[in-house]
């Protein structure tokens, strides 16, 4: 039986002329169902649909019918559909209302003026089915990623739904993050809830799923993912001259040595990923290298030319009206006369570069970054977690700008826990684990 | 500990502190203030709120010596010509100042178990139900503040390894804009997940709700006390109020109003015994 059920449902965001949804009809039964699609395809849109935040929340005009549990989502408020719907959201971050775990679980609870005697064992069922009850009055901010997305899991296990929506969940975390959260997820459908996920790492779901959709622009198909062709490896055929090096440095904050007594180098034409766990030190390192954090001790030098630095959170830099007007500013203080075109083409932004870069999706938003920090010849790249929430083709189209870049004569640095792009792009991988630096033997190695 | 215990005694001791001009009550009520504080958070706590508290009281103290050219023992004084500051320093001015300077930092260590010895979802629970949607909004976005300071330092890392350079107010905006776009942005996403998890239905319940225990009610009793003991002795005339100007005096003291503070003392007990 169909627990959720859409018919020719098209929608258009606020100001839109282009539907972001079109004409879009599908049945969602019991077990998992994956939604893939490139980025900015409506996705994100669907899911939305599903809890009626999508037209309630956002706004918009809707045309068609979407039912989930018997309730009419266009006519049938989101706070009551939050009885029927759990919802997760990508930034495990943003979706924190309390600061202590079984109080944030109980806060749906507590909207809907669930018996505060009966409360408590919800709340510790809902933190056992998400495989996190030894986290129970855990202060929020003490958790890893992959546990703060796993009690917003719990949180929304708690209302005891029928089905649970999950919209990248595991966009913002390192591999064993995503884990958790996959795993979870294959445990609730074991279970035999129903759970829809939209999600970029199928490899791990695709065996356990029941249906799957493909969006994109806005059209939904009942069709299983193609994964596309593996990437290839692309590796440096001549190394350049020292582009950077660290000697002996040691850096932290407010006290605190992240990386100690540290040792590295890259040259020009070559590129360096950076592996290892979170909070390891790779993101220090980029900073270090960058300049933008001063060593305690030690020594750092650069070869003179322009840094290009992709930071991790991707919207630090967007703040211009277009895609174009961004790139624009990069090239103008750079002096350098490239179109801005020549980018936005590479990175398959051109349909998109008159519009706000905000307005973007999770993925083009990455993709916008990279853009605004790219153009022209960069002499030293430090790109932090660049393929974060990308699809497949938007990764194959950064691995061929790097290359390019690389093959340019560009120093090039990667932080990153994809290990495909590892694979495919770099000339050394550097382990950054517990305040020290190892060059690894292999490309393959765990992030 | 109960959070509408902690607001009776906090009230107290800003009724109090607030109601006199005699600096001898205003002076035990931060003396009741720092010591429950202390009990309560520990020192090692307070330190920034003391730094901040003397900083703050020694500008309000500094501001009245400089501004209020009024009294009859002159220190120095400075040309009349000078704008703003000319005119003569008095003791008084010094004296008012420094009673001034101890109502605002007893009145700030007053507030502060709000925030170093209570979670926002004690505070939340405490709120009537009427304004329980509003508690819980506001510590929602107590939990963005964080992100927000981290936020600064990244786009202005980011924004100047791409060229930019600080150049005048005007071009601050390159990292302001994105800063506040971003807090905008955090809290639109933290709005939609709250919805989605059903708020606004209507009343709310708590996962723990949190009564008044024995203690409770007794630093209510003793909040109380101190109040009425004060109103008593201050509609009996013996609570003597304090005027600095014309000349200086010591300000007079009696026993029922040195008591009505000494009940704000009640916290060092029993908040201790809960650590």
């Amino acid at each position: 039986m169909a627990i959720a059920r859409i018919s020719h449902l098209s929608y258009w965001y606020p100001g839109a002329e282009e539907p972001a949804l079109r004409d879009v009809s599908l049945l969602i039964e019991a077990g998992l169902t994956v939604v893939s699609g490139p980025s900015g395809g409506g996705k994100s849109t669907l899911l939305r649909v599903l809890n009626g935040l999508v037209p309630h929340f956002h706004g918009g005009r809707i045309a068609g019918g979407a039912e989930v549990e018997g309730l009419d989502v266009v006519s049938t408020p989101t706070r009551r559909l939050a009885r029927a719907v759990g919802f997760v959201f990508q930034d495990p971050e943003l979706q924190t209302v309390y600061d202590v775990v079984d109080r944030e679980v109980a806060f749906g609870l507590e909207n809907i003026a669930f018996p505060p005697r009966e409360m408590a064992a919800r709340v510790e069922e809902a933190l056992h089915a998400a495989g996190v009850d030894h986290l129970a009055g855990r202060s929020v901010r003490t958790l890893s990623g992959g546990e703060r997305q796993r009690v917003a899991l719990a949180s929304a296990l708690a209302m005891r739904p029928r089905l649970v929506v999950l919209d990248e969940p595991t966009s913002q975390l390192d591999p064993e993050g995503a884990s958790m959260v996959l795993d979870a997820v294959r445990r609730l459908v074991e279970q035999g809830r129903a759970a829809v996920i939209a999600e970029h790492r199928l490899e791990r779901l695709l065996a356990h799923a029941s249906t799957s959709f493909v969006v994109e622009h806005g059209w939904v198909s009942a069709s299983w993912p193609d994964p596309g062709p593996p990437a290839i490896r692309s590796v440096s055929s001549r190394q350049g001259p020292v582009a950077w090096s660290l000697a002996g440095v040691t850096a932290g904050f407010g006290g605190r040595v992240v990386l100690d007594s540290i040792d590295a180098v890259g040259h020009q034409a070559e590129v360096v990923a950076l592996s290892g766990p979170n909070g390891g030190g790779k993101t220090t390192l980029l900073r270090l290298i960058a300049g933008a954090l001063s060593p305690m001790t030690g020594k750092i030098e650069r070869r003179p030319g322009r840094i290009a630095y992709l930071p991790q959170n991707p919207t630090a830099l967007l703040h211009r009206p277009t895609l174009r007007a961004e790139v624009s500013l990069t090239l103008e203080r750079a002096g350098e006369s490239e179109p801005p075109e020549a980018i936005l083409s590479e990175l398959g932004l051109l349909a998109v570069a008159g519009r706000y870069p905000r307005d973007l999706s999770c993925g083009e938003r990455q993709r916008a970054a990279l853009a605004a920090v790219l153009p022209g010849r960069p002499s030293l790249v430090l790109l932090d977690e660049p393929t974060r929430g990308m699809d497949a083709a938007a990764r194959t189209a950064l691995i061929a700008l790097v290359s390019r870049l690389r093959d340019g004569g560009s120093a090039i640095v990667l932080a990153t826990h994809d290990s495909e792009l590892r694979s495919a792009l770099a000339d050394r991988v550097l382990m950054v684990s517990a305040g020290g630096v190892v060059e690894s033997e292999s490309h393959s190695v765990p992030a | 500990m109960n959070a509408r215990a902690v607001a009776a005694w906090s009230a107290a001791c800003l009724f109090i502190v607030l109601f006199t001009t005699n600096p001898a009550y205003k002076a035990l009520v931060l003396a009741a203030a720092i010591a429950s504080l202390a009990a309560g958070a520990g020192l090692n706590r307070m330190r920034a709120l003391l730094t901040g508290v003397v900083l703050i009281a020694a500008f309000a103290t500094l501001l009245n010596f400089i501004s209020a050219h009024l009294g009859a023992t002159v220190l120095f004084e400075l040309p009349a010509s000078i704008p703003a500051i000319g005119g003569p320093y008095t003791l008084e001015a010094l004296a008012a100042g420094l009673s001034g300077g101890v109502t605002v930092g007893a009145a700030i260590v007053a507030a502060a178990p709000f925030s170093l010895m209570l979670a926002s979802h004690d505070v939340m629970d405490a709120l009537p139900a009427a304004l329980s949607r509003t508690g819980a909004a506001i510590a929602a976005s107590l939990n963005l503040v964080p992100s927000v300071g981290a936020s600064f330092v990244q786009v202005s890392e980011a924004q100047r390894l791409r060229g930019w350079r600080p150049r005048g107010p005007r071009s601050w905006a390159e990292v302001i804009v994105p800063v506040v776009l971003s807090s905008v942005e955090s809290s639109i996403q933290l709005a939609e997940s709250m919805e989605a998890r059903g708020f606004g239905s209507g009343p709310r319940t708590a996962l723990k709700p949190s009564p008044l225990r024995r203690y409770d009610w007794l630093l209510v009793a003793a909040s109380a006390a101190a109040v009425i003991t004060f109103l008593t002795a201050h509609a009996a005339g013996w609570a003597a109020d304090w005027y600095p100007y014309p000349a200086l005096s010591a300000p007079q003291l009696d026993v029922a109003s040195i008591a009505a503070c000494l009940f704000l003392f009640a916290p060092v007990r029993t908040w201790r015994s809960l650590e």
